[in-house]
């Protein structure tokens, strides 16, 4: 079982390369477990918020034997994230714990799901047939990483906002469709 | 309301909602603390989506960012490196 608490020593030696390396094998998880609260919070917010609370409280979290400590952690707060939001912006009535419980089964039973190393070799032969419009649109995006609005985005390749947008799902569309004909299903649960 | 009340808003354009699914998806996020006074920032896509349109945005990110993660050299989505960008910011790094 991969067991990310490995990166902890290094985390809360402010290692923020390490750091990198728990969110990348912990994104996943994390976010699975909101989806419940998909159409109540705004759940790309309360993940980023999550690392970033986790990322201050590291140095403070103490081990209790079970692997993947700091995870479990991060889904705690995820979910009191989540519930803090809703309660917020008055947007749910009832929280169920069912997904939250399959969640932490499964973390408990198998560990966080492992880099696939089949999907980044599809992925990259898939990238490389994408049109050149929404090749450039998810270029990028990934190249933004989140620092910019997608207005801003959209200029700096002469493209109108709208135009990016589409040329975005278009790229995304094309990846999913060129990675199921060679076999490979990003959309494969984790719980 | 009774389902299909007329008092009931109009439903939301398929092609106004995949605009606003794809905008939703992305990694920003406002920084500004107006943007959300005392709660986490919402894109202001996602506050103009209905819950169907919230629900597809969930899928559209859960989806792109598993792809993000195997097109960077370091498995990382542009959540995460969004959030070692605030870190950074905030340690004031270069």
């Amino acid at each position: 079982m991969l067991d990310l608490d490995s990166h902890l020593s290094a985390i809360v030696a402010g290692d923020t390369a390490a750091f990198g390396r728990w969110m990348a094998s912990s994104e996943h998880t994390v976010r699975d477990s909101l989806r419940s609260f998909a159409a109540r919070v705004d759940t790309e917010s309360v993940v980023q918020e999550t690392f970033l609370r986790v990322w201050q409280v590291a140095p403070r979290f103490q081990r209790d034997g079970r692997p993947n400590g700091l995870l479990r952690l991060a889904l705690r707060i995820a979910r009191n994230l989540a519930i803090s939001e809703t309660r917020r912006l008055k947007t749910a009535a009832t929280v169920s714990d069912e997904l939250e419980n399959r969640v932490a089964v499964e973390l408990d039973e198998r560990g966080p799901r492992p880099p696939d190393p089949m999907l980044r070799q599809a992925i990259v032969q898939c990238r490389q047939r994408l049109p050149d419009k929404p090749g450039q649109a998810l270029t990028a995006r990934l190249e933004s990483a989140g620092g910019d609005h997608d207005r801003e985005v959209a200029r700096r390749i002469g493209m109108t906002r709208n135009t990016f947008l589409q040329n975005v799902t278009r790229a995304r569309r094309f990846l999913v469709k060129c990675l199921e004909e060679l076999g490979v299903n990003v959309n494969a649960e984790i719980v | 309301m009774a389902a299909g009340d007329p008092m009931d808003p109009p439903p939301m354009d398929p092609k106004d909602r995949e605009l606003l699914v794809e905008a939703a998806a992305s990694a920003w996020r406002p920084r500004s603390p107006a943007a959300s006074p005392g709660g986490l920032p919402m894109h202001p896509a996602w506050y103009d989506l209905d819950d169907e349109g919230r629900e597809q945005a969930f899928e559209v990110t859960r989806t792109s960012r598993v792809m993000e993660a195997a097109l960077d050299d370091d498995g990382q989505s542009t959540t995460v490196r969004a959030v070692l960008a605030r870190i950074a910011a905030a340690q004031g790094a270069p």
